[in-house]
């Protein structure tokens, strides 16, 4: 018997869930939690999502000899020729955009290897301020947190929060603190599709008694502040605010407790590779993206980022990414080299391969059936890098796929000019998801096109 | 001396300090007045704004948007320390330029030390935290020596922050996220699940296994008793074994040694999980390093373990499988299947073999029950419920003053109390609630914290004072990283861990324990960057022959290395130009090094011309400083201005231009050339002119740090040969020619700069916080203390205990009343 099985796993594949097969959409877990509220029932989810890469992309002149792997397609608007590259994400052509010109002002007067930090927060960090500030998705989060298990779904290569300006998250909280980010397909697993405790009632006692806990800390908080100086007072808010957060997630824990964990399908569960590490570059970014995907379509979160590929170079395990998939070199040369003769191929091969990792995950999220569609037209998905070509902190290569319901067209190649912050457009993503804000960071103004045929 | 052209540039104030004696004379300029600054901001926009001005600023360093006003400006200090340097040691303005004035210099330097003085005498109430968080590895040994069990207490934990410094236990960063408090509690209910049992005394199972019982395996395998290089054997037990608690697996072996290569390397794994890709874990290699035979006995928690589902696979139940790992990298042997249709290896008569005599599996074990780390937490019979609530008062009083590390008060105890009351009547057994009351210390901040909060006044008596608890912490995680031991919390509670004798034996003590490979191991990884290893994947292409496993070597001989500079006392010069290194076979084997057998380390005298000993010829820093296929001369030269000098380059620029517009042949140059004509782009020259060289240096080191006289590149689809250059000169004109050179020039021209550096990094590891302007005086004084004690690293380490910064303890700040 070659069936992969986990914890969870095995015990819904002996209950024979899944025997109905694929096609079947079970009752759609949105109808499970909102239970009797049939006004509510009708609400799409709405979902935010956010993938990341380093050291940016191929870009030749499109008038050489390697015009093909030239990351942008060569024209503009609906009847834009794709590159070579992004030839991968055509068969969903009509449910994304490609997006050029755009960055974040202030990351083009950082450190040319800082500006992951600040994809989705668009902050100014160098080497004295390196406080963020909070990221899109988490502003997203906390708009719809209350309707699913989990708020935000956290993940990247690195794990962790890494270190200030080469950090491997792209999720920041209201105070602009990193939010580790989690980076084995297992853990991920386990918390979203974990079996919890199968005793009910020991599951509820523990709850009760973790709230008694947060409760007696925040009342112990006071005299514990007394004994403390400045800089150590600063500490104890944070580990208070970590506490007041838990609690909340406890409030949430407690109503969702009843209701049951989403079951995975039997395709699901065997196409997972849970055990994928940065030993099996391709396998490890699927497996995440298989999880990013099922966590949307539990509706288990509705808001997930991923950082594929950080700007830490040496520090980072996804320097050698490129090499375990029989390039000649590692992440950052590729980029270094891209304009050295044949360099444009080999990292336009690179572009080409994560292009089709993407391609994979839209095309999932394309094929699950959703209120009104599929899962993809009711979440907006943005991919891509802060730097066009490495060491270049402008021009960001960007995708932006979903959210046909959410009023996003599609379809374009759209060139947009540096004074557009590309706040702009993380502020028109979170308009689509429901966030009623009319300014994200230094935005401007919304990418109003993006929202007209 | 080349480097210091760029050492003012840098952020890093480590290695500039002020000169105190100079600032108290009666001309003392900090009364600063409208006219003194005036006249600064006059001498520094004539002299200075051209190039470091609102145009293209030269370095990223704008004087003009500088803020005079440090008391109310703190972020300026820094850059002021920067100018001041670079001002009085006349490197700036640059020779090229119009240069100031004597009388200028001298009252452009004396105002800002003044101001710097001043800011330094004012902003004492701006002090970086006292006390931190537990980094993972200190979460993880805190946690087994406190609950006296093993487990993976860590591992739900996120990876901790990397500081600029390259630490990850910097009390700035180190951050507490409900994703860590979450996995706190999670872990601490696992934990004390294991700790304080509540179910009856279990069945214990015993098996004996005198030859595999399995007859065939997954693959081609051998199974035999005799093991080689690809025999294994294996016992299984279908369904009469535990699935909670300790086991013990005990091996007789029989070694059959050879001359001229290595010790049977004994591995012992147990599981079988059929159905996922995790058939077994493996316990760690023991090496059987004598003829004849020997008993072995591993333990461990059968939880921890790849478990078979009950009733399911095709080979149903739990397997020992026990090998022998040694190889002596020469080529495997075919195998094929025998006459009885079994598969085999010919047997390798060069090599040494176990010969397995039996197999043991003995689990759950325990001397008595409940198990003893139940019994010495809970005193009290488990299956007791009778427990009266002075006996729990006196269980959580015991375990909160081990886990907060310090004597607790009344009210805190009745706090813990209090909780254990409200929620005991949800849980159905007394143990359940002591356990949950237990989990509640374990996420308490004064757990999750070192030093934890201060003891109020009333219990600070002259007797036992509390600067002791804090040191006895601190000492305990600088060393250990764990909390401290048993005769630590003696000697604070007696009050005489802060005298300097006792705290000197201390340290002595501390050193010699097994625990202190917390810190042998942890501070060379993080200094040397060790762990970068990892990142870097070796071409095939390249270097075919080259084994990942080595990679594990590689960093076991930098540690070693440290570890025996701290042992023996040596000299910091020996990090330069030891003429010893730390070996073990596989590693001496990828050198050429001949006669060195077995796995442990040891000291290896390296003959002149052998281009090893000292840290510049070890291949962990050579490997992590290459591209995997090449060297990586720049990588290497910033790690050597960044970790040996403590003083790295400033970052690329944005917007790097490309090099082709240089020379379009660019690519097929050789390193050096390629690093010239990288040069002659002026936005790059201000820096790598004097940052190559120092790795160009070590060209004769390849990719996986084995010596070479050619170096092989890929020119299309023909690899091509040249001769090694490691000769490049500085901008001053001075050269650096080869490995040798190199490390003359760090030990004679640099040596001072080298053990400052060292000091800062060690302080820096030992406080959990980076340094800064108020640390300089303090600092200033440790490296005179360890110029005079003659450079001994032991010596280093006796230092920073005995310093008034390792010896600032938090309560003796003062209390802000809010």
């Amino acid at each position: 018997m070659k069936k992969k099985s986990w914890h969870l796993d095995r015990r819904s594949f002996l209950r024979g869930t899944g025997l109905f097969g694929a096609g079947v959409s079970l009752g759609l877990p949105w109808l499970e939690c909102m239970g009797s509220e049939k006004s509510k029932a009708k609400e799409v989810a709405k979902r935010f999502c956010a993938m990341y890469f380093g050291f940016g992309v191929s870009l030749p002149s499109a008038k050489g000899g390697d015009a093909k792997w030239r990351w942008f397609p060569k024209s503009e608007g609906a009847d834009y020729q794709p590159s070579h590259t992004l030839e991968p994400t055509q068969p969903l052509r009509d449910k994304l955009t490609v997006l050029g010109g755009l960055s974040h002002p202030m990351g083009r007067k950082m450190g040319a290897h800082d500006t992951a930090d600040t994809f989705l927060t668009g902050a100014y960090l160098n080497n004295k301020f390196l406080r963020n500030t909070v990221s899109a998705d988490q502003i997203a989060a906390m708009s719809l947190r209350d309707k699913t298990r989990f708020p935000s779904l956290v993940i990247s290569t690195d794990g962790g929060v890494g270190e200030p300006t080469r950090s491997s998250t792209l999720s920041y909280d209201a105070t602009g603190r990193p939010i580790p980010a989690l980076n084995q397909p297992l853990q991920v697993f386990n918390r979203f599709f974990g079996a919890g405790d199968e005793d009910l009632i020991a599951e509820h006692r523990l709850l009760q008694s973790k709230a008694s806990m947060l409760d007696r800390i925040l009342a112990d908080a006071k005299s514990m502040r007394l004994r403390l100086g400045n800089q150590d007072q600063q500490k104890l808010d944070e580990y208070l605010s970590s506490v007041r957060q838990i609690e909340q997630g406890v409030e949430r824990a407690q109503k969702w407790m009843e209701i049951p964990r989403p079951k995975l399908r039997d395709e699901e569960r065997d196409m997972l590779r849970l055990d994928a590490d940065d030993k099996e570059p391709l396998v490890f970014i699927r497996t995440m993206y298989d999880l990013v995907y099922l966590a949307f379509r539990t509706d288990s979160t509705r808001v997930a980022t991923y950082q594929i590929t950080n700007m830490a170079d040496g520090s980072s395990k996804a320097g050698k990414f490129p090499q375990l998939e029989g390039f000649k070199s590692s992440l950052h040369s590729l980029a270094h080299d891209y304009d050295k003769p044949g360099g444009s191929e080999a990292l336009g091969r690179w572009d080409r391969l994560m292009v089709e990792q993407f391609s994979y995950f839209i095309s999932r999220l394309a094929n699950a059936p959703d209120q009104g569609g599929s899962v993809l037209d009711n979440s907006v998905v943005l991919y891509g890098s802060s730097n066009s070509t490495t060491h270049n902190n402008s021009n960001y290569p960007l995708l932006l796929a979903g959210g046909a319901n959410l009023g996003l067209k599609h379809g374009r190649h759209m060139r947009l000019p540096e004074s557009v912050p590309l706040s702009n457009l993380l502020l028109t993503m979170l308009n689509c998801v429901g966030v009623e804000t009319e300014r994200f960071a230094d935005s401007t103004d919304r990418l109003a096109d993006l929202t007209r045929a | 001396m080349p480097i210091n052209n760029l050492k003012w540039w840098r952020s890093a104030i480590s290695l500039i300090l002020i000169p105190g004696s100079q600032l108290l004379g009666a001309d003392r300029l900090g009364e600063r007045d409208e006219d003194s600054s005036k006249r600064v901001l006059e001498l520094l926009r004539s002299n200075c704004f051209k190039c470091h001005g609102a145009s293209d600023p030269k370095a990223g360093l704008r004087l003009d948007r500088l803020q005079v006003d440090l008391q109310k400006h703190a972020d300026a200090a820094r850059q002021w320390q920067l100018v001041l340097s670079a001002i009085r040691d006349n490197e700036m303005p640059p020779a090229k330029e119009k240069q100031l004035t004597a009388d200028d210099r001298a009252y452009l330097v004396k105002w800002i030390e003044a101001e710097l003085e001043r800011f330094v005498e004012s902003s004492s109430a701006d002090r970086p935290a006292l006390r931190r968080k537990l980094t993972r590895m200190e979460y993880q040994n805190t946690m087994r020596d406190l609950l006296q069990i093993e487990m993976d207490f860590a591992r739900d934990l996120p990876a901790d922050p990397i500081s600029s410094d390259g630490f990850s236990n910097d009390s700035r960063l180190l951050e507490l996220t409900p994703v860590h408090l979450e996995a706190y509690l999670k872990c601490a209910r696992s934990a004390l699940q294991r700790v304080v049992v509540s179910h009856p005394r279990p069945e214990q199972f015993h098996h004996r296994f005198d030859r595999s019982n399995v007859s065939s395996w997954l693959g081609e395998a051998h199974i035999a008793s005799e093991l080689g290089r690809q025999q294994q054997f294996l016992a299984k037990i279908e369904t009469d074994y535990p699935e909670q608690g300790e086991f013990l697996v005990r091996v007789a072996v029989e070694a059959k040694l050879q001359s001229n290569c290595g010790f049977p390397l004994l591995e012992v794994s147990v599981g079988y999980q059929p159905d996922t890709e995790i058939l077994f874990r493996e316990f760690p290699v023991a090496e059987v390093n004598a003829p004849g035979d020997h008993l072995y006995e591993f333990k461990g928690r059968i939880e921890d373990f790849p478990l078979p589902v009950r009733g399911q696979g095709k080979i149903p139940g739990l397997v020992v499988r026990v090998r022998n790992v040694y190889d002596d990298g020469s080529k495997l042997p075919k195998g094929a299947k025998g006459k009885d249709k079994k598969f085999a290896y010919p047997a390798e008569p060069h090599l040494p073999v176990l010969h397995v005599q039996s197999v043991e599996f003995h689990g759950p074990t325990f001397d008595t029950w409940p198990p003893a780390h139940h019994a010495n937490i809970v005193t009290k019979d488990a299956s007791d419920q009778q427990v009266r609530r002075s006996d729990v008062r006196r269980i959580l009083s015991r375990f909160a003053r081990r886990a907060f590390r310090r004597p607790v008060l009344d009210k805190e105890v009745d706090s813990l109390l209090k909780f254990h009351d409200r929620i005991k009547g949800g849980f159905p057994k007394i143990e359940d609630a002591i356990r949950e009351t237990l989990a509640f210390v374990l996420i308490q901040p004064d757990f999750l914290f070192f030093p934890g909060a201060q003891q109020p006044p009333s219990v600070q008596t002259k007797s036992r004072p509390t600067g002791d608890w804090e040191l006895a912490s601190k000492l305990s995680y600088f060393l250990w990283s764990s909390m401290p031991d048993e005769r630590l919390f003696d000697l604070a509670d007696a009050g005489l861990l802060k005298q300097p004798r006792i705290l000197r034996s201390e340290v002595e003590r501390m050193l010699s324990s097994p625990k202190s490979s917390a810190f042998l191991e942890q501070f060379p990884d993080r200094w040397l960057s060790l762990d970068l290893i990892d990142n870097v994947e070796i071409s095939r292409e390249f270097h075919p022959n080259f084994n990942a496993r080595l990679k594990i070597d590689m960093v076991g001989e930098s540690r070693a290395f440290f570890t025996e500079m701290v042992r023996v006392n040596r000299s910091i010069q020996d990090f330069l130009l030891a003429d010893f290194t730390m070996l073990n076979e596989p590693l001496a084997r990828h050198y050429g090094v001949p006669g060195v057998f077995g796995v442990k380390f040891r000291h290896v005298q390296i003959p002149a011309g052998q281009h090893r000993g000292g840290l510049l010829g070890q291949a962990g820093f050579l490997l992590a400083g290459s591209t995997g296929a090449d060297s990586h001369p720049v990588r290497r030269a910033v790690w050597i201005r960044d970790r040996l000098l403590g003083d790295p380059p400033p970052p690329p620029p944005a917007n790097v231009p490309s090099l082709d517009s240089i020379d379009p042949k660019f690519h097929q140059l050789p390193m050096r050339e390629k690093l010239q004509a990288h040069r002659q782009d002026p936005s790059c020259a201000s820096c790598h002119r004097d940052l190559d060289p120092w790795g160009i240096a070590l060209e004769n080191y390849d990719a996986v740090g084995l010596w070479r006289t050619e170096v092989r590149s890929k020119q299309g689809d023909k690899m091509v040969t040249s001769p090694v250059v490691a000769k490049d000169s500085f901008s001053n004109g001075s050269e650096l020619d080869g490995p040798d050179q190199l490390k003359e020039r760090l030990a004679c021209d640099y040596g001072d700069q080298f053990a400052r550096s060292l000091m800062r990094r060690l302080l820096t590891y030992a406080l959990g916080r980076s340094l800064d302007l108020r640390d300089q005086k303090s600092v200033k004084a440790l490296d005179e203390r360890f110029a005079a004690a003659g450079y001994r690293m032991r010596d280093m380490v006796q230092l920073v205990v005995s310093s008034e910064l390792f010896n600032k303890h938090a309560h003796e700040e003062k209390i802000l009343a809010p």
